[in-house]
């Protein structure tokens, strides 16, 4: 899970009482709005997008205003907005108001692991506000620290020196960014960025960092993230039903990692191992319905539900129904072929038959097994099929599932069905 | 303690041991050939888990005993055993070094939540730990941050997690996890190459890829790809380069992390980098760590091993781009080629001559008479070795071969569905086997599937031909049983023990027979009478069969039911067969017509392989026991030599169902069609509650003690015995407490036909008045302090609770199928008001369900309208589908005793 922007980031800052910008929600009353205005002296006006959106691309999606009436215009120009980067496209669900944080400073920091120094690694720059990729290395401090002790001002303070930071600055940031050590390893987080951290100056004189921006990233194996009570939805809203119940098996041995590639697509993959995920996500490209990975010998059960999602989902505009891995090392064959297999003449007796052509490429433990019990299922069902083991290549059994497809596409469907009885 | 490293100018200011000195951390690992020699020794923590029972009997018998131990907590005493010796289990690792054991490496096999605490208690307690491997996958980033400091501290290389951990084909050692599967030595064949990937399974796969162009292997390392990789492409290019073995390298790639960025290579390198489509997905899928930054993706990484192999293009065979330096694949399958072609630049010749091809090999093809394009028309090409000879044998086995596994409280039969509470037998619901008869039932728990008309036709001749026990010692036995009193469970027990093997065993010789004659005939459809068994006559003539089948002595069963298969127009491939066998019909034995029958009812599904022959020939003695559990029911003094209950056998033969045979056994006489149905549905909701019930346990712990892996030395009649005796008063008497309820309800109404509904009575009225009543009593139970007051038999449920008005969905669709058959039951009727009334009169907060015990009892009563004693039974019938189910389910897929609970799980109450 991923989580952008202040309005959860300045809640989980609060755990480790970071000061934060004072934030208000979409459904902030106009009263409420003028007087964060008046207390800050003008706001910013956020769209709120979930999951993880950079700032690439995000120019133009922020709106200032001194004034209540110029707040709610860009409150309904940015509500809805759209960002896109690269390929990805997100839509906003509604806007904060952040109030000005006037400052002589702005920071970047995050916290992340390194892989060169594996090893939590803290990253900053007095430098901050942009992109951390369009500054020169000598002004950015990249340093990794022992997770035993956690992050320690000495790290924060040395790194700051090293860049020759304003003095002023150190003892506000050394007392406040060792908090978020707190935040990112006790609740399972892969990554925290704040960009920027402003240096406001309180009435008193003092200089107080607070955090404008927020990004983070969850380790999804890390149950410490439900302590924070964050809401299913911050991030569901990108997966779908199918990806959504699949997920709910990911407590079973096994992996059940599930992702749609495209909802109109008619070659099903039901991929065993990491390796054979990428290339046949590779080679399949649009011509997939999802990418998976369900290697890592599950037991019977779970590979029987996962069949009956998967088909109940995809079956019925399914062209090719591709099992698909390498040479297994411990899943056991006969096992997950038994289960895709049942879970298929389930789905034929309950729903009747549809137009399938099944091609298989495996190899491992019990693989015989697997592939004779599969193929009785599929004489009995008059389903055509073709089964491969390890020693053709795997591409050539994805060319040949995808030439199969061409020709459903091509009226071969129609040929199957009619054999099928499918009207 | 070697030197110390320390880095104070970094946050990593600690100390670390010195290892390799061309790291700024601690490396220990010098050469490839230090990775998995012969002199590594090993643990294996959590050795008995599930995975490594798997895995480290393999490692250990293909690295020549390399594991000296083994832990898991509270399993200390216990061995994991292998071909070559037993391998000791501790509980923790600290015993296991006080016991003397020395080891070197461990491998984990612990669960995610407890890796950490593991490999740092074994690094604590062993200071000659130099390698740990870790198998597991999902485990925290949080945690692998801090074993990777732990083990640096310490001095100790990691490998995973996630991983598949390390192969030695020189060295014949295979640490850690299956690499090469459960045949190592098939895909680890000594040669030139060191392999390291992120992928568990393309290690196993690569290595075998690379073996069709004569390229063998030095050291397999599946790195596994976590966020963390803590043996990564740095120390493994920096392990190869010291290794004289490995002239090569292929490094499989996958996007995420900068490992592979600043390698300097001074050997000649494919890498095979994937995942440039991945880039479009947001998240993870596959590999924790595959997921890329901005300059990680795919296309970063293609570039950066591109610069380093000085290549401006992606290897194809069709454009081989390559320098003396390496080359750069996105296809795994083109890896061996490049590799041949990368070191041909530098007079390198491969190790061997090629094994196999990687071309398209169909192994198992099927068009199902489709005209398919001729590209994709396929032929069938035999496997390698040993593979081919798999599949040749497979085309020879006749039926399912299942694997065996400790079936205490599984089961490949029934099941019950914790949400909705409906149990099912093959996928069969309860509710479902209600729509069906008896025979239907009984025919459908032993083949998985039901039978068509003229196999339940069949099966009713089967089942009535054995019923009628007159003059048998089993009948004899069931009277002098119910004479001294004793429950029906105990009369039927006592009628089933006689139908021993030696009662089946003709009809079982029989079954054999013909599968032997038939198995590989091509004959798929026995109703296909046009089939030609000439061959199978005259291979019966020559080779015994026909003693077996056909006897000059035999009596007039087999003829007569030979003759009531004809009047209710039964045609088999197997009765034309036994029939022409015997000349006619003369001489043929009732149990060759009975294992005719038998294989007739089971051969489409034994073709089809959902079947074993093992089922096929225990089908008989399951037939003959439920005859006798009919047959015993009706009392010595109602059986004669020609009549069942007064019913003429012939007349059972030729036109009696056998739910109506069961019916007249009970009631002493045929139901009408209204009795029919509804007795149907009785039995057939109560055919099975899932595997955990007693009545499950009893027959599976019969099935247990006899051994299944011995399938012949089952005693099916024994595992019946279990069944009965393990139901009873309190389990089986379904639905007893709402009969005496109802009938303590209705006794003076005046209820003349509760199939009436005009009957005049006011229900509502009368469900008041007794709400009234047990609002009374339960006040007064309350007042007088016990809380142990009588609850109201079948009304509420704990699953079917909590909304305002409440039903069990099992009730609703009873009574939905009663009602569209314009069935009424006053009995149903008055139980929906009650519930209502228990509402209104304030008893219960929300309108209680009518639980599916109602049901049993509404019908029963209906029927009835008189004691329920004989109707117990019904509950037994029903039971005895279920109970076929299990013992056949238990016998092919369990394990000898593995019902049994272990010493430790048990304790003593004093």
């Amino acid at each position: 899970m991923q989580i952008t922007g202040m309005k959860w980031g300045a809640k989980l800052l609060k755990y480790v009482d970071f000061p934060c910008a004072e934030v208000l929600g979409p459904e902030a009353t106009p009263d409420e709005i003028k007087a964060l205005i008046d207390k800050w002296g003008g706001c910013l006006i956020k769209p709120i997008f979930k999951g993880g959106i950079g700032k690439k691309g995000k120019a133009g999606l922020v709106g200032k205003a001194t004034d209540v009436r110029t707040a709610l215009k860009e409150k309904e120009r940015l509500y809805f907005a759209e960002h896109t980067h690269g390929n990805q496209t997100s839509k906003s669900e509604g806007v904060t108001f952040e109030g000005f944080v006037k400052a002589e400073h702005e920071i970047y920091v995050s916290l992340t692991d390194n892989t060169i120094y594996r090893a939590p690694t803290l990253t900053i720059t007095h430098h901050g506000g942009m992109d951390i990729e369009e500054l020169p290395p000598s002004q950015i401090a990249v340093v990794p620290f022992d997770p035993l002790t956690g992050l320690k001002g000495f790290v924060i303070s040395n790194a700051l020196d090293k860049m020759n930071a304003p003095n002023e600055i150190l003892s506000p940031l050394v007392q406040n960014i060792t908090k978020l050590w707190d935040l990112f390893n006790n609740y399972g987080m892969t990554t925290l960025e704040i960009n920027p951290i402003r240096i406001w100056r309180d009435p008193n004189g003092r200089l107080i960092p607070i955090a404008c921006d927020f990004k983070c990233s969850f380790d999804g194996d890390d149950r410490n993230a439900k302590r924070l009570n964050l809401p299913e939805t911050l991030d569901s809203i990108h997966l779908s039903d199918y990806e959504l119940e699949v997920n709910q098996l990911r407590t079973y041995q096994g992996q059940s990692d599930v992702y749609v590639i495209n909802p109109a697509g008619t070659i099903t993959a039901m991929t065993f191992g990491g390796g054979a995920n990428a290339l046949v996500t590779e080679l399949l490209g649009d011509l997939a319905t999802i990418s998976s990975d369900f290697g890592g010998n599950p037991p019977y059960a779970k590979m029987k539900m996962i069949s009956d999602i998967t088909y109940k989902h995809w079956l019925s505009q399914t062209n090719v129904l591709f099992l698909i891995g390498g040479k297994a090392n411990n899943t056991d064959i006969y096992e997950t072929f038994r289960a895709m297999g049942d879970g298929l003449r389930s789905y034929f007796n309950e729903r009747g038959p549809t137009p399938l052509f099944v091609v298989v490429g495996r190899g491992g433990p019990n693989l015989v097994p697997g592939l004779g019990y599969l193929k009785d299922i599929l004489d009995s069902l008059g389903i055509p099929h073709a089964m491969f083991g390890y020693d053709s290549a795997m591409s050539e059994v994805i060319n040949y599932a995808m030439a199969v497809d061409t020709w459903m596409r091509n009226g071969g469907r129609q040929v199957i069905a009619q054999k099928l009885g499918v009207k | 303690m070697p030197a110390i490293n320390t880095m104070p100018a970094e946050g990593q200011n600690f100390l670390h041991p010195k290892g390799e000195k061309e790291f700024p951390y601690y490396v220990g690992i010098h050469s490839l050939a230090d990775l998995a020699t012969k002199e590594d020794r090993v643990c294996v923590l959590n050795i008995l888990g599930g995975e490594s029972t798997t895995v480290t009997p393999i490692s250990h018998e293909y690295s020549g005993g390399n594991i000296v131990c083994g832990v898991m907590p509270g399993r200390s005493g216990s061995v994991l055993k292998t071909k070559i010796g037993d391998i000791p289990v501790y509980n923790n690792v600290l015993e296991a070094l006080n016991d003397g054991k020395k080891f070197n490496v461990a491998v984990v096999y612990v669960p995610p939540d407890g890796v950490k605490d593991a490999v740092i208690e074994a690094v604590r307690v062993n200071p000659d730990l130099k390698k740990i491997v870790i198998l597991t996958e999902k485990v925290k980033v949080k945690h692998a941050r801090m074993i990777r400091q732990y083990c640096q501290w310490r001095g100790v290389d990691v490998f995973g997690a996630n991983c598949l951990g390390l192969g030695d084909a020189h060295n014949h050692v295979r640490i850690g996890g299956a690499l090469g599967g459960n045949v190592p030595h098939e895909s680890l064949v000594p040669g030139s190459v060191a392999l390291y990937s992120n992928s568990g399974n393309f290690t196993t796969t690569i290595a075998t890829y690379l073996l069709t162009a004569g390229w063998g292997t030095t050291v397999s390392v599946s790195s596994g790809k976590d966020v963390y990789i803590h043996f990564a492409a740095p120390e493994f290019t920096h392990a190869m380069h010291n290794d004289d073995r490995s002239k090569a390298a292929v490094m499989y790639i996958e996007p995420g992390g900068y490992y592979e960025r600043d390698l300097v290579f001074k050997k000649p390198v494919v890498a095979c980098v994937v995942g440039r489509w991945k880039a479009k997905l947001t998240r993870s899928c596959g590999h924790a760590g595959a997921i890329a930054g901005s300059g990680d993706d795919a296309a970063s990484k293609e570039k950066w091993f591109m610069d380093k192999f000085g290549v401006k293009a992606i290897f194809t065979p069709e454009a081989p781009a390559c320098s003396a330096k390496g080359a750069v694949v996105t296809n795994i399958a083109h890896i061996p080629q490049a590799m041949t072609a990368v070191m041909m630049m530098n007079g390198i010749k491969p190790d061997f001559e090629p094994r196999g091809d990687l071309a398209l090999k169909c192994w198992f093809f099927a068009n199902q008479e489709i005209a398919l394009p001729k590209e994709l028309q396929l032929p069938m090409v035999e496997a390698l070795a040993p593979y081919n000879e798999q599949i040749a044998s497979l085309g020879k086995q006749v039926g399912a071969i299942f694997p065996r596994q400790a079936m205490k409280d599984c089961s490949g039969a029934s099941r019950m569905d914790a949400k909705t509470q409906v149990s099912q037998v093959h996928g069969v619901s309860v509710l479902d086997a209600s729509t069906h008869t008896l025979e239907e039932n009984l025919v459908m728990s032993l083949l998985r599937e039901y039978p068509d008309a003229a196999g339940r036709a069949m099966a009713n001749v089967a089942l009535n031909a054995f019923v009628n026990h007159f003059g048998l010692p089993g009948l004899l036995a069931a009277d002098a049983a119910r004479a001294a009193g004793s429950s029906p469970n105990v009369v039927l027990s006592t009628g089933v023990a006689m139908i021993g093997p030696n009662e089946v065993k003709p009809a079982r010789d029989a079954v054999q027979v013909l599968v032997d004659l038939f198995g590989h005939s091509g004959l798929s459809d026995p109703n296909n009478l046009s089939f030609d068994f000439q061959a199978q006559l005259a291979a019966a003539a020559e080779n015994g069969a026909r003693d077996v089948l056909i006897s000059s002595k035999s009596g007039k069963r087999g003829k007569s039911m030979l003759s009531a298969l004809e009047a209710r127009g039964c045609k088999s491939v197997f009765l034309e067969f036994v029939k022409a066998l015997g000349a006619g019909g003369d001489g043929v034995r009732d149990s060759t017509v009975l294992a005719a029958i038998c294989c007739h009812l089971a051969w489409r599904p034994l073709i089809r392989r959902r079947l074993s022959v093992t089922t096929m020939l225990a089908m008989p003695w399951h037939l003959r026991i439920f005859s006798a559990m009919v047959g015993c029911v009706v009392p010595a003094d109602r059986q004669d030599k020609k009549s069942f209950s007064g019913v003429d056998n012939g007349e059972l033969l030729e036109s009696w169902s056998f739910t109506e045979t069961a019916f007249l056994s009970l009631f002493g006489r045929r139901p009408n069609e209204e009795e029919l149905f509804s007795f149907s549905v009785l039995v057939g909701l109560l055919v099975t509650n899932g595997p955990g019930t007693i009545s499950a346990q009893g027959p599976k712990g019969a099935v247990s003690a006899d051994g299944p892996m011995a399938p012949e030395r089952i005693q099916v009649n024994k595992a019946y015995l279990g069944f009965l005796s393990h139901t009873g008063f309190a389990h089986g008497g379904n639905g007893y407490e709402a009969i005496a309820f109802l009938m303590e309800r209705f006794k003076d109404s005046g209820l003349a036909d509760p199939t009436d509904p005009n009957h005049g009575l006011d229900l509502m009225a009368m469900a008041m008045a007794y709400a009234a009543e047990y609002k009374a009593y339960k006040a007064k139970a309350k007042g007088a302090g016990s809380m142990d007051y009588a609850k109201i038999p079948c009304v509420n449920h704990p699953v079917f609770k909590g909304k305002p008005e409440n039903f069990d969905p099992r009730e609703v669709f009873v009574d939905n199928l009663f009602k569209q058959r314009g069935s009424y039951n006053v009995f149903q009727d008055f139980y929906h008001q009650l519930v209502h009334a228990l509402f209104k009169s304030g008893i219960s907060r929300e309108i209680y369900c009518v639980n599916v015990d109602a049901v049993i009892a509404v019908i029963l009563l209906k029927m009835l309208w008189k004691p329920y004693a004989r109707g117990e039974v019904s509950a037994l019938f029903g039971r005895m589908i279920g109970t076929a189910a299990e013992v056949d389910d238990h016998t092919n897929r369990g394990r000898d005793m593995d019902t049994r609970t272990a010493a430790s799980a048990c304790s003593y109450v004093s």
